[in-house]
């Protein structure tokens, strides 16, 4: 179970590593905050599985936190962009 | 178990590599966004290294609010919105005494850090079977929640005031910021406010209770809170006022207070001050968190806001 296990942490980590390209290329700020937000899916997906491989259920509550508060920074991204001239 | 060697390898140098490249960027809010991607890579990393309490905090601080504050932060120094070009230019020439004294004080932060790692006593074991021992007398069954709130309160409490203090200044500098600009925010997040403030309002009361027991607490809980008030102000469905100057002051204290207070009271009963009496000391250390959740998210939310709450004219209200 635990080498599958952490062959799929392996591949989630380099889809992570492939979109932070965007992250740090752009070329615009919704290219690089849409990128940080599908990376933090991965992130999430990569929490999960590790709450399994380490049998640590708390890291269930990390991923939850996780998932629950990465949306936090793009409707501050899209509030703070959009108010202007309205 | 050598995919997990590569994994913990490849994990190892994209966090340097990550932290890297975001010193080398020349635009703010791209630094930003690596910042945040910065905290999840780092949670992955505390979770590896088996500290799923650091990892939470992370997730909850690094990944989560210090983004939104520091994008409300850069939407202030571009005069009010992300994508406005007229404020005043973020990328300012860097001055080279001031990268010099920078370099320095990083030198010397280093420096101290590689002292005090070479200073420390090597191969003995650390405090974890003193913990291990005086578990019974805690209160509590979760060795990270009874040294942070049992045997070393007194830092805590430095903690909680150092949070008071910070939003203390920012209440007390006004710095010509404008008021929380109306954000077109439409169905889609109406949708998502639908599902995810009450799914957080929940998680941050679990995070607060399973703290005696497992990973979380009063930092997380309070972060989580905080995050929903974050959700509140952005969405104009909590506008700071005048009249609410009150309820925001015993809210930013009520932790302190309330820490402080329970200190004195033992201390009075003839103990030394945070040393609970073990029949109570669950009680304590659950109202003492409880109390310090509150003062934790209102002051990010503060934060967030980043000012007193002042009279708006009718018509930016309307806006």
């Amino acid at each position: 179970m635990s080498p599958v296990l952490a062959v799929i942490l392996t591949v989630l980590l380099a889809s992570l590593l492939g979109g932070l390209w965007r992250v740090i290329r752009g070329p615009s700020d919704s290219d690089r905050m849409l990128s940080a937000q599908l990376l933090g899916t991965a992130a999430v997906a990569m929490t999960v599985v590790l709450a399994r491989l380490q049998d640590m259920p708390a890291l269930l509550d990390v991923a939850l936190v996780l998932a629950l508060l990465a949306a936090v920074t793009l409707v501050a991204y899209v509030a703070l962009s959009e108010s202007r001239g309205r | 178990m050598t995919v997990l060697l590569a994994f913990d390898l490849l994990l190892a140098a994209s966090i340097v590599g990550l932290a890297a490249a975001t010193l080398l960027m020349r635009d703010a809010f791209a630094m930003i966004v690596a910042f945040i991607v910065f905290g999840m890579l780092m949670a992955l990393g505390w979770a590896r290294l088996v500290a799923p309490d650091v990892a939470l905090a992370e997730v909850a601080i690094g990944a989560g609010l210090s983004g939104a504050l520091l994008l409300r932060t850069l939407a202030h120094l571009r005069g009010g919105s992300l994508s406005a070009q007229g404020g005043a230019s973020v990328s300012a020439p860097a001055n080279g005494a001031t990268q010099g004294v920078n370099a320095l004080l990083a030198g010397l932060a280093t420096c101290a850090l590689g002292l005090a790692y070479l200073g420390a006593p090597q191969n003995v074991p650390g405090l974890e079977a003193h913990v291990a021992d005086a578990m019974p007398e805690s209160g509590v069954t979760h060795p990270v929640t009874a040294v942070l709130l049992n045997f070393r309160a007194y830092d805590t409490l430095m903690e909680v005031v150092v949070l008071l203090a910070a939003v203390i200044v920012v209440w007390q500098v006004e710095r010509g910021l404008a008021e929380t600009p109306a954000p077109a925010l439409g169905t889609v997040y109406q949708g998502f406010a639908r599902v995810a403030l009450p799914v957080a309002v929940i998680a941050g009361g679990y995070l607060l209770w399973i703290g005696a027991e497992a990973p979380g607490g009063a930092f997380q809980a309070g972060a989580v809170l905080g995050a929903v008030a974050v959700l509140g102000l952005l969405s104009r469905h909590v506008r700071p006022a005048p009249a609410h100057r009150p309820l925001a002051r015993g809210a930013f204290v009520v932790g302190t207070a309330v820490f402080a207070l329970v200190a004195l009271g033992v201390a009075g009963a003839g103990r030394v001050a945070f040393e609970y009496p073990p029949a109570q000391a669950k009680t304590l250390i659950l109202l003492i968190e409880a109390m310090v959740t509150i003062s934790i998210a209102a002051t990010l939310a503060a934060l967030f806001h980043g000012r007193a709450p002042v009279a708006v004219s009718r018509e930016e209200t309307d806006r």
